[in-house]
């Protein structure tokens, strides 16, 4: 049925000039991907700066309610939590763990931490 | 002295190093053809643009899966199509009938192709065709005789893309016929 000699037909098809994209559908493409401008601040660090405004209010609200003694007592008690919750071989190991799982499943849904990323921030050419 | 242009590989590996404008290289390559497959299968040039756009943005935030040593050509059309045949698929679903064969309410290709150019006639006869065919059809003119990468676009089997394509290259000589005639 199917055969693999001349055809002029095949030659007419291949000879068709290919239709012409619309004005700026390569800069619109180019904005969209390889040049996008970079956004402010990455995900990161915007979960960053939003745990950071979250604790400094939670610290004033402790000054104005309870003065400089509970501000005292709350900064001492974290950092002791948090120096016996980081010396604990286990704790740390299940955070390795976390981190290691994390890491791992980024590698089959195709997130792309952001040090890998694509530098976005470069205009589009001039032509 | 000039040096030899990039190949595919080379730009996707350069891209996903962080290189923006290895992906740029690779976009205006294929940008053409991208655009044309999506033209030919959607025929409604707002749609194909968008179609156009959709698979690039797609191809970027997914370029870590594609493998190395496969033809970029043959991945990003394969992008194309499904981006069509979804947008196929919810037009059929808002018209809730069967598929118009054209989405341009111009008169009928073989009206239109009366007194023009080979060219032109084959053009409009392709567009005639049913858009299984005629998606093989653009296939075939942009990949060439490549019939393992059209099956792989389409995501059909090598059998079918052939048979597909003996139909309708019989369709267009016959549409090709008729248009003489008249």
């Amino acid at each position: 049925m199917y055969s693999d000699a001349y055809d002029p037909l095949d030659e007419a098809i291949a000879g068709l000039p290919l239709e012409e994209p619309p004005a700026g559908l390569r800069a619109s493409i180019l904005l969209a991907t390889a040049y996008r401008p970079a956004p402010l601040f990455s995900l990161g660090e915007y979960v960053a700066m939003g745990a950071i405004a979250a604790i400094a209010l939670w610290l004033i609200a402790l000054v104005v309610m309870g003065g400089a003694t509970l501000f005292v007592h709350t900064i001492e008690t974290i950092a002791g939590t948090s120096a016996r919750t980081l010396s604990n071989g286990a704790t740390l190991a299940w955070l390795a763990a976390g981190g290691a799982t994390a890491l791992w499943i980024s590698l089959f849904t195709g997130f792309q931490p952001a040090a890998v990323l694509p530098k976005r921030s470069q205009p589009p050419p001039r032509r | 002295m000039t040096t030899a242009p990039e190949d595919d590989g080379a730009l996707v590996a350069r891209a996903l190093r962080g290189n923006p404008d290895a992906f740029a290289t690779l976009v205006e390559r294929y940008d053409r053809a991208v655009y044309h497959l999506a033209y030919r299968t959607l025929q409604d040039s707002e749609e194909a643009r968008d179609a156009t756009q959709e698979a690039f943005f797609k191809a970027f935030r997914s370029l870590r899966t594609f493998k190395i040593g496969s033809k970029f050509s043959t991945w990003i059309f394969a992008i194309t199509y499904h981006a069509c045949c979804d947008r196929l698929n919810r037009r059929k679903r808002y018209a809730g009938s069967e598929l118009p064969e054209r989405a341009d309410p111009s008169p009928g290709p073989e009206d239109q192709a009366i007194a023009l150019d080979d060219a032109r006639r084959l053009r409009a006869a392709v567009d005639a065709l049913p858009e299984k065919y005629r998606t093989v059809i653009t296939l075939f003119h942009l990949q060439g005789k490549q019939y393992e990468e059209i099956a792989e676009v389409l995501g059909l089997p090598l059998g079918t893309v052939k048979t597909h394509l003996f139909r309708a290259k019989e369709q267009l000589r016959k549409l090709l016929g008729e248009m003489e005639v008249s």
